[in-house]
């Protein structure tokens, strides 16, 4: 029985258009895994006993999938982990969501992730931390991690998570999946609670690039709810599901090897790139000089635009509403005790850059340096094609480690975020274990609307290596 | 006022005349119950996006056109945050640093110029019910597109103000961006004052006053606050910048209770909405339809039509009225009546439609035929109106309904003369009563030959007949 | 403006009250994160243009047609506080 929840998404879409396989009976295969071996993890926040009504059908009919609990499901609580919206109903889907059910997939629950997607770690959540599944002392990166846990434990064969300063990639590679940030404006986000709005996209989290390119035909594409989606043709993402493209030119950026970096995870590094080399990539280096600028711009940016998001929830409309002694107050109150600290942390920051006074210096000035960053990656494209990186500084570290020191939590995402602020996509995946068997992942970094070359380079990666197919011991029945 | 210089500026919020809201496809429509035409975009639900109404922008760019602005080539919109339950997002899209357009004027009826800072769109917010210790919110209202119009302190009168609003109305009436009515809403306004020492360049500081429901509410308010401020200089004591309220009821402006805290808004630009351009092609698409300023058009109907103020006043009011009329003129050469035949039977007539003057299908060339009839004596007042009734409805001309309801207003003498003597041998006791001194009975007689002849009769005809018959002596 | 007075203000401006502990602690953390995004300042960005978004702008437009509100009543029903068609809201002061 466990065998059949270690198969990707597309192979139990094969198994059941072949008949081989009971959509309904894998559903339940697959919730009652949830229930019982993973509660462990608590990587999720709602199970469904039956699945989210589809209505089409597509190559992966059939097949459950798991959702990051800041997506809209119409009907369905939403949380987003946090206090204030513990008990929030959503009235409508989100456009990933309708295009999901009109693909055929079975929604089968909402996961765990960092309050607000605020966080590296998922130990931000107001439901209790994510544990990764390869040793559970340990975090599985955030904010996406319920989702990512979830995946490596083989719960679900795939799940959407979301990203805005790495969100996805980070916690793919600890714990050893897939995860892709596609190009901003590849995915609506209308329907994603909003986080930071320029930097904010829907991802797949997935055990394989087949998979991974499968959910992206299914996700990507115009809405006309969302300005922000661009109106730019889907090509068909499992044609970069081949010979690796000959003559790649593959980007090392000095800046992400610098002295310091850790010693398993360069080693790893070294081991991708002298696979790529043999099939004939060539590697060249390039700078992205203001990269030290990253963490600085994407806090400014994201906690700004965040800062505005969540005024919202201020308990007239809909989730917690704590009373006061008059209106100011019941606002007060209930946002005071419906945000956890992170969530407040991020809400501070924000607020003040955008106040009179510091606009200029802090918002404004980071908006330019998003440019400078921007600038970085439109030269470095000028002479490779596809950026190689370290997806996290190390592999996954012991819960309650960095919890009381918010700034070397920020930096954890020291090699994803410049993506979300140049708006580019990029993927992370496996590439290796360190000594304690903690997985380690490498990050592509592409052109805008460039997923095709990613998904070329991963899938031939992944042709020759298996990493992606080691296991946790909890994904094993 | 002798020592002082008032200064007044104008800030005016309008409703744009659009089907749907600024940023989602809810109703504009006023309509009971309360929170019935909202979705999750306009009641800021968790997760959603706003997408801006193209004709928004369209009647924004109309309107700045018509006020003489320049139109920046690219738009963009910005968050002024701030916490209220008639906000559900706490934050309000609108323009800050770069509107619609800036630098335009507008032209008074004095002739006077007031210039036009900028005008920008944004999204109305909702309404609140004040009850003893809570209050309702209705957010039917939030996200109808609003359009803000600021004028430059020009003004140097309350009752110039009036002048502007009165003239701004006008204009955005003529061109169709808005029903500016302001006791149903859809037009808005706050007042800055400032009085300053005559001579002066140094603008004394500015007192904000709001809660004006009417254009003869703003004039009062400013007139009160104009002598108050007057009071407190000669008094040797200081303006206070801040905000007042005109209290209508009890005649006087009054301070606001002062929030705790200076406002903050945090502007920044509004990251859900991209850039929106102005390219020419749009400003090509909207010139025509600002097209003549009504201020020239009325002053047109008054010298060269000679009509009265307000008839002038009603016509300039809607474009197709004067469109309509100026039409009809051109067909029927004496504007008096075809004004009069316009503003009273047909409006009549198009009250009577849900499309009020939308509905009407009469062309101005038959409109004009009726009114010629009526005028050369063919028709009489009431068949005039019976013929109007049916054009109205079906754009048949005068003649063809004439021949098919036999409306010829009958002014054959004799066939009166035999009604009338009918009427008068049938109705004795009102003929006496005519001799004895009621006037007004002959009415009655009049109306007694109308019912004989079947409406067609030429009632002065009649009239005269009857009284000839009555006191000159029988024929 | 000392940390404490920042976090008072901020407070104020969000909306958000805090527990004593919880303003000294951000307070605290606030002032090691604001130091450390002062590193933009060594950043040279005069001559360039705020980049607010990395997508190349596009005039997204919407008809104007009305879209039936089908979702009044659901959204009416997760209104904490509610009265008739109402949401009901402590006093606002004016």
């Amino acid at each position: 029985m466990s065998n059949i929840t270690h198969l990707s998404g597309l192979a139990l879409a094969e198994k059941i258009k072949a008949g081989a396989a009971d959509a309904a009976q894998l559903f339940n295969t697959f919730r009652d895994k949830i229930k019982g071996k993973g509660k462990e993890l608590n990587s999720f926040v709602e199970v469904y006993d039956t699945p989210v009504a589809a209505k089409g059908n597509s190559v992966l009919s059939g097949v459950p999938i798991a959702i990051k609990d800041n997506i809209c499901i119409k009907g369905k609580r939403i949380t987003c982990a946090s206090k204030i919206l513990n008990t929030h109903t959503a009235v409508y889907d989100a456009t990933v969501i309708e295009r999901l059910k009109n693909a055929g997939l079975r929604i089968i629950g909402t996961c765990n992730m960092d309050e607000f997607a605020f966080g590296s770690s998922t130990e931000n959540s107001c439901y209790g931390r994510v544990k990764n599944p390869w040793d559970l002392t340990r975090i599985p990166g955030g904010s996406s991690g319920g989702s990512a846990a979830a995946v490596a434990a083989r719960l679900v064969p795939f799940a959407l998570g979301s990203d805005t300063g790495g969100s996805i990639r980070q916690p793919a590679a600890l714990c050893g999946v897939v995860g892709m940030k596609p190009t901003y404006g590849r995915v609506s986000r209308f329907g994603l609670i909003a986080f930071g709005s320029s930097l904010d996209q829907i991802g797949p989290i997935t055990t394989d690039m087949a998979d991974c390119a499968q959910l992206l035909n299914i996700l990507c594409g115009e809405d006309k709810h969302d300005s922000t989606c661009a109106a730019i043709a889907v090509p068909d993402f499992t044609q970069g599901l081949s010979e690796l493209k000959p003559g790649v030119r593959i980007g090392i950026p000095k800046e992400y090897f610098a002295v310091g970096l850790n010693v398993e995870v360069k080693a790893s590094i070294d081991e991708v790139l002298n696979v790529f080399k043999s099939k004939g990539a060539k590697i060249v280096e390039v700078t992205l000089p203001h990269t030290e600028y990253a963490v600085a711009t994407y806090y400014i940016i994201g906690a700004s635009e965040a800062s505005s998001n969540l005024q919202r929830f201020d308990g007239v409309r809909y989730g917690l509403r704590v009373k006061g002694d008059n209106l100011i107050d019941t606002y007060a109150k209930t946002r005071g005790e419906g945000f956890g600290a992170e969530a407040k942390r991020r809400i501070f920051l924000g607020t003040y850059s955008l106040s009179s006074g510091y606009y200029d210096a802090y918002f404004v000035r980071a908006l330019k340096v998003r440019r400078l960053i921007k600038e970085d990656f439109d030269k470095a494209f000028k002479t490779v094609d596809v950026i190689l990186t370290p997806t996290s500084p190390t592999a996954a570290f012991k819960a309650g480690e960095k919890i009381s020191d918010p700034l070397s939590m920020y930096l954890s995402d020291i090699y994803t975020i410049s993506a979300n602020l140049a708006g580019v996509p990029a993927v992370s995946i496996p590439c290796g274990f360190n000594k304690e068997n903690l997985p380690i992942g490498f990050q592509l970094i592409g052109k805008a609307f460039d997923e095709m070359t990613l998904i070329n380079l991963g899938f031939a990666y992944q042709n020759v290596t298996d990493f992606h197919q080691k296991m946790p011991k909890i994904a094993y029945e | 006022m002798n020592d002082y210089d008032i200064v007044i500026g104008l800030e005016v919020h309008c409703q744009l005349k659009t089907a749907s809201k600024i940023f989602c496809g809810c109703s504009t429509a006023f309509e009971n119950p309360a929170n019935s035409n909202i979705c999750p975009v306009c009641a800021g639900y968790p997760g959603v996006l706003p997408v801006f109404n193209a004709k928004a922008l369209s009647l924004g760019v109309r309107t700045s056109l018509a006020l003489n602005c320049k139109i920046n080539e690219k738009i963009y919109f910005e968050r002024k945050n701030y916490f209220y339950p008639d906000l559900p997002k706490n934050y309000q899209i609108s323009q800050f640093k770069q509107p619609l357009g800036e630098k335009g004027f507008i032209e008074l009826l004095s002739g006077r110029k007031i210039g036009i800072t900028r005008v920008h769109l944004e999204e109305d917010a909702g309404k609140s019910i004040h009850k003893e210790n809570y209050s309702l919110v209705d957010l039917n209202r939030t996200g109808t597109p609003l359009m803000e119009i600021v004028s430059e302190p020009d003004m140097v009168s309350p009752q110039e103000a009036y002048e502007y609003l009165t003239a701004l109305k006008m204009l955005l009436r003529y061109i169709g961006v808005s029903d500016c009515d302001m006791e149903k809403g859809s037009l808005r306004c706050d007042a800055n004052i400032s009085l300053k020492k005559k001579g002066e360049t140094k603008l004394g500081t500015k007192v904000e006053l709001k809660n004006m429901n009417s254009f003869k509410g703003v004039r009062d308010g400013l007139n009160f606050e104009a002598f108050r401020q007057e009071k407190v200089l000669n008094s040797n004591e200081k303006i206070f910048q801040e905000t007042r309220l005109w209290d209508d009821v009890g005649g006087k402006t009054v301070v606001m209770r002062t929030k705790e805290e200076s406002h903050d808004y945090r502007y920044f630009p509004e990251p859900d909405l991209l850039d929106f351009s102005i390219p020419l092609s749009l400003i090509g698409q909207e010139k025509p339809k600002v097209g003549e300023s009504p201020l020239k058009c009325r002053a047109r109907f008054l010298s060269v039509y000679g009509l009265g103020e307000k008839d002038a006043d009603t016509l300039v009011g809607e474009p197709a009225f004067a469109e309509f009329f100026e039409a009809a003129c051109k067909y029927f050469n004496d504007p008096k009546k075809i004004a009069g035949w316009f503003l009273g039977p047909l409006l009549e007539q198009a009250n009577t439609l849900t499309d009020k003057f939308d509905g009407i299908k009469i062309t101005p060339e038959n409109f004009a035929q009726v009114v010629k009839y009526f005028s050369e004596g063919k028709l009489n007042n009431l068949a005039a109106k019976k013929v109007l009734a049916f054009a109205a409805a079906t754009n048949d001309s005068a003649d063809k309904i004439i021949e098919r309801e036999g409306l010829t207003q009958v002014s054959d003498e004799s066939a009166i003369e035999a009604l009338a003597k009918e009427a008068i041998a049938e109705n004795v006791k009102v003929v006496e009563e005519y001799k004895g001194g009621k006037q007004q009975a002959i009415m009655f007689l009049v109306g007694q030959v109308m019912k004989k002849s079947k409406g067609k009769a030429n009632p002065q005809m009649a009239r005269g007949l009857l009284e000839e018959i009555i006191n000159g002596g029988n024929k | 403006m000392d940390d404490k007075q920042l976090v008072e203000y901020v407070a104020k401006l969000a909306r958000v009250s805090l527990s004593q502990e919880e303003e000294a602690a951000i307070a605290g953390q606030l002032h090691k994160i604001l130091e450390y995004v002062d590193k933009l300042k060594e950043a040279k960005v005069d001559n360039v243009d705020a980049l607010r978004a990395a997508l190349v702008e596009r005039d997204v437009l919407r008809q104007d047609e009305v879209v039936p509100s089908t979702l009044s009543e659901d959204i009416l029903k997760n209104a904490p506080l509610r009265e008739g068609n109402y949401f009901k809201v402590a006093k606002i002061i004016e």
